[in-house]
C-alpha cells in the first residue's frame, strides 16, 4: 500500500455573495438619468449612510434595492438573488412617506406588514409583539395609524420594516419628525441591530450619521461622488465638509 | 398571499365609514325594491288565483328583484372597487406592497377577492330578503339559487372591471367613473341591435344581460357561466399586467 499525498482542495468554497450589490445600475425617468451606472456593495452587518441633495437618487436607490422598481440598465442583487419578490423576505424597507393604512390600528398595521412578508399565526404574533416592544410602541398599539403624528408614523414604519427580521434594512429618512429623545432611541436601536443585518440609511441630517455607520456614500446627480469609511471623515464637521465638496459639486467627482 | 391581501382589504373596508355606509345604503335600497315587488305581487295575486300555469312568487318577485339587484351592481361594484389600487397609488403605498412577497398577481387577485366578497355580502342580504318569503309562501329554491349564482358571477366580472379601472389611476372617483362607464357599455352593448330585432349577433353575445338572463329565469347555462369566468379572468389578467408595469414606473 502506497502513501498517497493528502488531497489538496484547489477550489476553495465560494465566498458568500455581498448582501447588496449594484452592478452598473442606471435608472432614467422622464428623460433624466436618476441613477447613472451605480456600482455598490454592502456586506452583512455593515451600515452605510447615503447622503445627497433632493433628486440625487437616494430614494430611487432604496426602491431598487427593495425590488419595488426595476433598473433600466444593470442589475441589483440582494443576498445573491435578483432584487424582487424572491429576495423580499430578506428586506425591510421604510420608504418616505411611511406606507400606513389610516383605518388600521398600529398593531394591525404591523401585523399586515408581517403577513405580507409571509409570517402567519403564532410566528406573526410574536414578530408583531417584538417589533412593538423594540420601537416602544406599546402605548400606541391600539391607536389608529391615521391619528398618529409624523414621529409616531416613522416609528411604526421602522417597526413594520424590522418585524420579519430582515437581513437588509433600507431606511429612508428614519429620523425625520422624531423628537431628540426618539431620535436617540432609534439610533441606539440601529446600533444594536447592526450586527444582525446590513443597513442602508438615507438621510439629510449629518447628526444621524452616528456610530452605527461604517461607510458614508454621497450621491450627486445620480452618481456616487464619494464612498468612504465613516472613520475617515471624522466628526460632523468632517462629514459636512465632504458633503459640501462632493454632494454639491456641479460635476460629481469619481468615487474616492 | 392572495388571501393575505384579501384579508387586509376586507379589514380596511370594514374599518372605514365608507364601507359601512355603502353597505347600509345598499340594504335600505334593496329592501325598498324588494318590498315594492312584494307589494305589486300582493296586488296582482287575486287575479292569478285559479289561472292555469300562473306565475308564482319566484317569477313575479324574486326574478325581477334579482334583475334590479343586477343593475344596482353596476353602480355598487365601481364604488366598492374604486379604492383597490387608486388609494394605494395616491398614498404612495404601492411600491411598498410591490416590494413585499406579494407579486402583482397576488395583489390583483387578493383585491378582487375582497371586492367580490363585499358585493357577495350585499347579495346575501338580497338572498335573505327573498328567503324571508318562505315564511308565508312557497319558493322555487332551484330557480332562486341559480339566479343568485348568476348575480355572483356578474358581481365577479364587475369587481374585476372595477379593480382594473382602479389600477389605471391614482384618483378613486375617476376609477369609479371609468368602471361605471365600462360596465354600462357592456350592459347596453346590444341595445341598438335589440331595437332592430337582432338577438343572436356577436354584439348580443358581448352584452352582460344576454348571459345573465338565463340565470334569472332559473336556467343554469354553462356557456353563460364560461362567459362570466372568462371575462373576469381576462380583466384580471389586464390588471396584473398593469400593476406589473407600475413597478417599473415606481419612484
Amino acid at each position: 500500500m502506497t502513501d498517497r499525498p493528502a488531497r489538496v482542495n484547489l477550489n476553495p468554497p465560494p465566498a458568500d455573495p455581498p448582501l447588496l450589490r449594484f452592478d452598473a445600475v442606471s435608472v432614467r425617468r422622464a428623460g433624466r438619468l436618476v441613477l447613472d451606472a451605480v456600482d455598490l456593495q454592502l456586506g452583512a452587518a455593515q451600515t452605510i449612510a447615503v447622503l445627497g441633495l433632493n433628486g440625487a437618487g437616494k430614494s430611487t436607490l432604496l426602491a431598487l434595492a427593495a425590488g419595488a422598481r426595476a433598473p433600466d440598465l444593470g442589475e441589483v442583487r440582494v443576498a445573491g438573488q435578483r432584487a424582487g419578490s424572491a429576495a423580499a423576505a430578506a428586506i425591510g424597507w421604510l420608504p418616505d412617506p411611511v406606507p400606513l393604512y389610516p383605518e388600521l390600528s398600529v398593531r394591525e398595521q404591523i401585523g399586515a406588514a408581517a403577513a405580507l412578508q409571509g409570517l402567519a399565526g403564532a410566528a406573526r404574533q410574536r414578530a408583531v409583539a417584538r417589533a412593538i416592544e423594540r420601537l416602544d410602541l406599546g402605548a400606541l398599539s391600539k391607536r389608529l395609524c391615521g391619528q398618529l403624528s409624523r414621529g409616531m408614523r416613522q416609528r411604526v414604519g421602522v417597526a413594520q420594516a424590522i418585524c420579519h427580521d430582515p437581513k437588509l434594512l433600507l431606511l429612508d429618512e428614519p429620523c425625520a419628525g422624531l423628537d431628540p429623545l426618539q431620535q436617540q432611541h432609534l439610533l441606539q436601536l440601529l446600533h444594536a441591530m447592526k450586527s444582525e443585518m446590513g443597513i442602508v440609511h438615507v438621510t439629510h441630517l449629518f447628526a444621524d450619521i452616528d456610530r452605527h455607520v461604517d461607510r458614508v456614500l454621497i450621491l450627486n446627480r445620480g452618481r456616487i461622488a464619494l464612498d468612504a469609511p465613516r472613520a475617515e471623515l471624522g466628526d460632523i464637521s468632517g462629514i459636512s465638509a465632504a458633503f459640501m465638496r462632493h454632494g454639491l459639486a456641479l460635476e460629481p467627482e469619481a468615487a474616492a | 398571499m392572495t388571501f393575505t391581501v384579501a384579508r387586509l382589504e376586507l379589514k380596511r373596508w370594514f374599518a372605514s365609514a365608507l364601507g359601512w355606509g355603502l353597505m347600509a345604503a345598499s340594504a335600505v335600497l334593496l329592501a325598498w325594491w324588494f318590498l315594492a315587488f312584494v307589494d305589486a305581487f300582493v296586488e296582482a295575486a287575486p287575479e292569478l288565483v285559479g289561472r292555469a300555469n300562473a306565475p308564482g312568487v319566484t317569477d313575479l318577485v324574486v326574478a325581477p328583484f334579482f334583475a334590479s339587484v343586477a343593475s344596482a351592481l353596476l353602480v355598487l361594484a365601481p364604488l366598492v372597487g374604486m379604492r383597490s389600487f387608486a388609494s394605494e397609488r395616491s398614498a404612495q403605498r404601492l411600491p411598498w406592497l410591490l416590494a413585499s412577497r406579494a407579486r402583482a398577481q397576488h395583489l390583483v387577485f387578493g383585491k378582487w377577492l375582497a371586492v367580490w366578497a363585499v358585493l357577495g355580502a350585499i347579495l346575501l342580504l338580497a338572498l335573505a330578503m327573498t328567503l324571508s318569503l318562505y315564511s308565508g309562501t312557497t319558493l322555487d329554491l332551484g330557480k332562486l339559487l341559480v339566479g343568485f349564482g348568476g348575480l355572483l358571477l356578474l358581481a365577479g366580472a364587475l369587481a374585476a372591471l372595477a379593480v382594473l379601472a382602479s389600477a389605471q389611476t391614482d384618483h378613486a372617483p375617476t376609477a369609479a367613473a371609468v368602471a361605471l362607464g365600462a360596465g354600462v357599455l357592456l350592459w347596453l352593448a346590444d341595445a341598438g341591435a335589440r331595437a332592430r330585432g337582432e338577438l343572436d349577433g356577436l354584439i348580443n353575445y358581448l352584452a352582460l344581460p344576454t348571459h345573465l338572463q338565463p340565470f334569472l329565469r332559473g336556467v343554469f347555462d354553462s356557456t353563460a357561466m364560461a362567459y362570466f369566468v372568462l371575462l373576469t379572468l381576462a380583466l384580471l389578467a389586464l390588471a396584473v399586467l398593469r400593476v406589473a408595469r407600475l413597478r417599473r414606473a415606481a419612484r
